[in-house]
């Protein structure tokens, strides 16, 4: 006999199956590349917490808003170039990774300068008091130097393979290993 | 504490033994290095957590609505002239949407009316690998109440089992059905325009397609 589902999962399963947001994502992506802003809208409202997440852990709150409405202006000026082959989350989330890493390399030359890659930039807690003053996991991620950051939230969060971040970041795949352990290890501190 | 340069140098290899990503015999000697030294052991544990925490992250939305900054900008955009570019997807394309989907809908209708068998939820029509020609004679013959007739059918089931979910999720599967209602208004509006493409019936076709697969197996959820 056959396990019966929850009320809750069944609905799950059965709201996911029926209109998948790819599909509708395929739709608005046609109708926003024929210029049609109110499709791009509702591609926005889909994607907008993603892309806003990725853009705070990658870059910090201060520009998330601001890399977030890039993000979305730049896939506007591309969204010709998607042709469906992936789904247009997939599609988007690299035309964002691409504005926020270009974001980063603009600012590198002057923030790493002034700022040197520390643990404890912008007052957060140096590693003698990380056991006195507990962080909030994700500040803490804000607070890692940033290629570490980067490798860390493309890697342990978004799940992007080795290989794949070393094509993004310009980097080799054992610097990304390098710059992962290098976060893990730090973060472990904010949970200690 | 001190510790030992073996310790180091083991203690720099956990994040690969973590993800698997050590050879055999590299993670044979780690292993061993584990069993007598409680400083890896206790630093393994910590980054065990910290790759759970991060797998365990929601996002937020932003504080603000980005929108309308984003429209502003996407108008000047316009506004600073009219993008010369080769769409990916144009009126053909739309139009062969909405042919793919009035016919597969109406297919799926009668499935259902048949009692919801997803092994024998096949179209009527191979719409696939229908030429162009196919599409367009697809098109004409499927009248406007064959569509409503096919989601009327599909709401029915809807209806059935809709004191099986919660309000939240009958909104939530509300409000989807009419983002499709309405992508699917707007590509018969651009049918009207350029019905005639076979390249844009093939590939619109198969979009359609995985709709019916997922009305398939929506039609087997229903016995859950």
């Amino acid at each position: 006999m056959r396990e019966k589902k929850t009320p809750r999962e069944r609905s799950k399963l059965i709201e996911h199956a029926l209109v998948p947001d790819t599909d509708l994502d395929f739709h608005d992506a046609a109708l926003a590349a024929e210029g049609d802003s109110g499709a791009f809208e509702r591609l926005y409202r889909r994607h907008v917490t993603r892309i806003y997440g990725l853009a705070r852990r990658m870059a910090g709150p201060d520009d998330a808003d601001e890399l977030t409405q890039d993000s979305f202006v730049r896939a506007w000026q591309k969204i010709a170039q998607f042709r469906g082959e992936a789904a247009f989350g997939s599609w988007l989330y690299r035309v964002a990774i691409s504005v926020i890493l270009g974001h980063r390399r603009r600012l590198a030359i002057h923030r790493e300068r002034t700022a040197p890659e520390e643990w404890n930039r912008e007052g957060g807690p140096s590693h003698e008091r990380s056991s006195e003053i507990r962080m909030d996991f994700e500040t803490a991620i804000e607070r890692l130097p940033a290629r570490a950051r980067h490798v860390f939230v493309l890697h342990d969060v978004e799940g992007y393979k080795h290989h794949e971040i070393g094509r993004m970041l310009k980097i080799t795949a054992g610097t990304s290993k390098s710059q992962l352990h290098r976060a893990r290890m730090l973060l472990r501190e904010t949970l200690a | 504490m001190e510790m030992s340069d073996s310790t180091d140098t083991w203690r720099d290899r956990l994040s690969d033994y973590l993800d698997e990503a050590l050879e055999d015999s590299e993670r044979s000697e780690l292993e061993e290095h584990l069993e007598g030294c409680e400083e890896c052991r206790e630093t393994l544990v910590e980054l065990r957590q910290v790759v759970a925490r991060a797998g365990s992250l929601v996002d937020a939305p932003p504080a603000r609505d980005l929108w309308p900054g984003i429209a502003y900008r996407i108008r000047e955009t316009e506004e600073g002239g009219r993008r010369g570019r080769s769409f990916a997807f144009s009126v053909p394309q739309l139009a062969a949407a909405a042919v793919t989907l009035v016919a597969l809908s109406s297919g799926i209708a009668w499935q259902i009316a048949g009692g919801f068998s997803a092994r024998q939820a096949e179209p009527a029509v191979p719409v696939a690998q229908a030429p162009a020609q196919t599409g367009l004679l697809l098109a004409s013959r499927i009248a406007s109440h064959d569509y409503e007739s096919a989601i009327a059918q599909i709401e029915h089931v809807l209806d059935v089992g809709r004191e099986r979910l919660d309000t939240a999720t009958v909104r939530k599967v509300e409000e989807k059905l009419a983002l499709i209602d309405r992508a699917i208004d707007e590509a018969r509006q651009a049918l009207s325009a350029d019905p005639s493409n076979a390249y844009l019936n093939r590939y619109l076709a198969g979009t359609m397609r995985r709709k019916l697969d997922l009305l398939r197996r929506t039609a087997a959820l229903t016995e859950l």
